[in-house]
């Protein structure tokens, strides 16, 4: 179907240099909309709610940014989280700006990383919008599952405070 | 298989003769002609209707702050509009108030010049100019911290408070096509008009940030507008506690800078914060205002030093040593002027007002 000029524009904020340098679909040529339906169809098979996973992502940005840049350890987890300077906007077009924060999570007995910034934690709860393959702040579901799941010991409730 | 082609061809002629309809109907029906926008009663300007307020302004040299390229989102370029703006469109309804939207409040990337206009904007806001400049030098302060020197081209000087900030925009570059504005304080004196010092941090997938720090060369020209900011100086006789990190050091050196030029007494201890030996950057600097200023402190404290850093100076998060400190002094006459991350902002301005230091007495710069 050919996209409305209102989704042509929103579609522009996805590429390089409107929002982000590389912009967020990476070198992934589908339309967000697949993007986004692929993504889920992953989460909906491993019966895990998108929700649960910006909670966690939100939960260890809070934990890191009391770090004020130094790793923080939670849970077996190590945290640090980088606020730059000025804000972004959602490129979905949604109201409201967010602070540039970069957080990177490592699992301490595996030694995996993942990066994500704060918008990511909004793109994923309001969206469910996980990046295009290979940008920069592209979390696969799947793996996300993973390295907050299938981790021993860790429960997967909810943290308390959901807002990003 | 005749027929198929015909009714292609037909569908096609339609198709064609409808796009050129919608063109014919864009340049005669969506022609709103010559408009006039009256700016605070006062200033007239003449200018071609259909264009947003805020773009509409740009090019008479109003500069209204934007952090969102006018996409509505960051809700920057709020103004009054009091005559013919119309209602307020769905796209700006979520970010006003209902006392803005009484008070005829509309953002001005949102509202489309059709009529004329009479808007009203705050004074302060036409001492923002828009500037060509040189870059003169390039210097590396950390592996990811660049101090910038612009010489000023056109206009040849600027008139700054110290403390205040521009937007530097980038230069199309590799990937990216379309130019971005972001803000970074000032750290030069505003004694030398001529010139202006900016320290940039790179920013992971930051548009202007790796244009700054992968391809910007000294000779480049390149635009910024400004100043901005209401982070300056305040009368008082108590004395000044700074705190920052990173690239926050920009403004303290430009009030630094100021309050060497008033010959001031007052006593300034300033903490710095970095993680490393490696990320601390202007001890010469820091020197130098030691020897100038009558009662200078620079503390700088590593979170998290390197052994090889050998480091004997105070550590831990910078909330620790200025804690610490101002248990040690009388705070009722205390300035703090901070500037950093919102996060270490908060973390200091609960330090500052656990030990006596009255919010008024606060001053800060987000980043934000």
């Amino acid at each position: 179907m050919k996209p409305t000029p209102e989704e042509e524009r929103l579609m522009n904020n996805f590429l390089p240099g409107k929002i982000s340098k590389d912009g967020f679909l990476g070198s992934d040529s589908r339309h967000i909309h697949d993007i986004i339906e692929e993504d889920m169809r992953i989460l909906e098979a491993l019966d895990v709610d998108r929700t649960y996973l910006a909670d966690r992502l939100h939960f260890f940005i809070r934990r890191g940014r009391e770090g004020l840049e130094m790793p923080v350890e939670e849970e077996g987890y190590r945290i640090e989280v980088h606020w730059q300077r000025g804000m972004l906007p959602c490129p979905f077009g949604e109201p409201g700006l967010h602070p540039k924060l970069m957080a990177f999570v490592t699992h301490s007995a595996s030694g995996k990383t993942i990066r994500y910034s704060q918008l990511s934690v909004h793109l994923i709860r309001r969206h469910g919008f996980f990046g295009g393959k290979g940008s920069f702040f592209r979390l696969q579901p799947r793996e996300l599952v993973h390295f907050f799941c299938d981790r021993a010991g860790l429960a997967c409730a909810k943290d308390p405070e959901t807002a990003d | 298989m005749t027929q198929i082609l015909i009714t292609m061809g037909v569908l096609g002629g339609i198709n064609g003769l409808l796009a050129l309809l919608l063109v014919i109907a864009e340049k005669f029906i969506a022609n709103y002609g010559s408009c006039r926008i009256t700016v605070n009663g006062e200033k007239i300007f003449e200018i071609q209707g259909g264009s947003s307020l805020l773009n509409s302004l740009k090019t008479q040299k109003i500069f209204l702050p934007s952090a969102c390229g006018g996409r509505g989102t960051c809700a920057y370029c709020k103004c009054r509009v009091l005559d013919n703006g119309g209602t307020v469109l769905p796209t700006e309804a979520p970010l006003l108030t209902q006392d803005e939207i009484k008070n005829h409040v509309r953002l001005a990337c949102q509202l489309k010049v059709k009529k004329d206009l009479a808007v009203e904007i705050p004074e302060e806001l036409f001492n923002i100019q828009e500037f060509t400049a040189v870059v003169e030098k390039l210097e590396d302060l950390t592996s990811d911290i660049k101090l910038v020197r612009l010489q000023l081209k056109h206009p040849e000087t600027i008139q700054f408070k110290p403390g205040q900030y521009v937007q530097l925009q980038n230069n199309p570059y590799e990937g990216v096509k379309e130019t971005a504005s972001r803000a970074y304080s000032i750290a030069s004196p505003d004694s030398d008009s001529r010139v202006l010092e900016l320290i940039i941090r790179l920013v992971p997938e930051g548009i202007v940030t790796t244009w700054v720090h992968q391809y910007l060369k000294a000779g480049d020209e390149v635009r910024f507008t400004g100043p901005m900011g209401d982070f300056a100086l305040h009368e008082g006789e108590g004395e000044i506690v700074m705190v920052a990190g990173g690239s926050g050091m920009a403004p303290m050196v430009s009030l630094l800078n100021q309050l060497e030029k008033q010959k001031s007494k007052r006593k300034i201890t300033y903490f710095f914060g970095a993680v490393k030996r490696s990320e601390l950057f202007y001890e010469e600097v820091m020197k130098r205002f030691g020897e100038r200023l009558v009662d200078f402190t620079f503390v700088p404290a590593l979170s998290q030093p390197d052994p090889d850093d050998h480091w004997s100076g105070k550590t831990g998060l910078i909330t620790r040593p200025l804690d610490e400190y101002l248990q040690t002094i009388d705070t009722s006459k205390v300035q703090g002027y901070l500037c950093g991350s919102p996060g270490m902002i908060r973390a200091c301005i609960g330090v500052f007002s656990q030990r006596g230091v009255e919010n008024d007495r606060i001053y800060y710069d987000p980043f934000s």
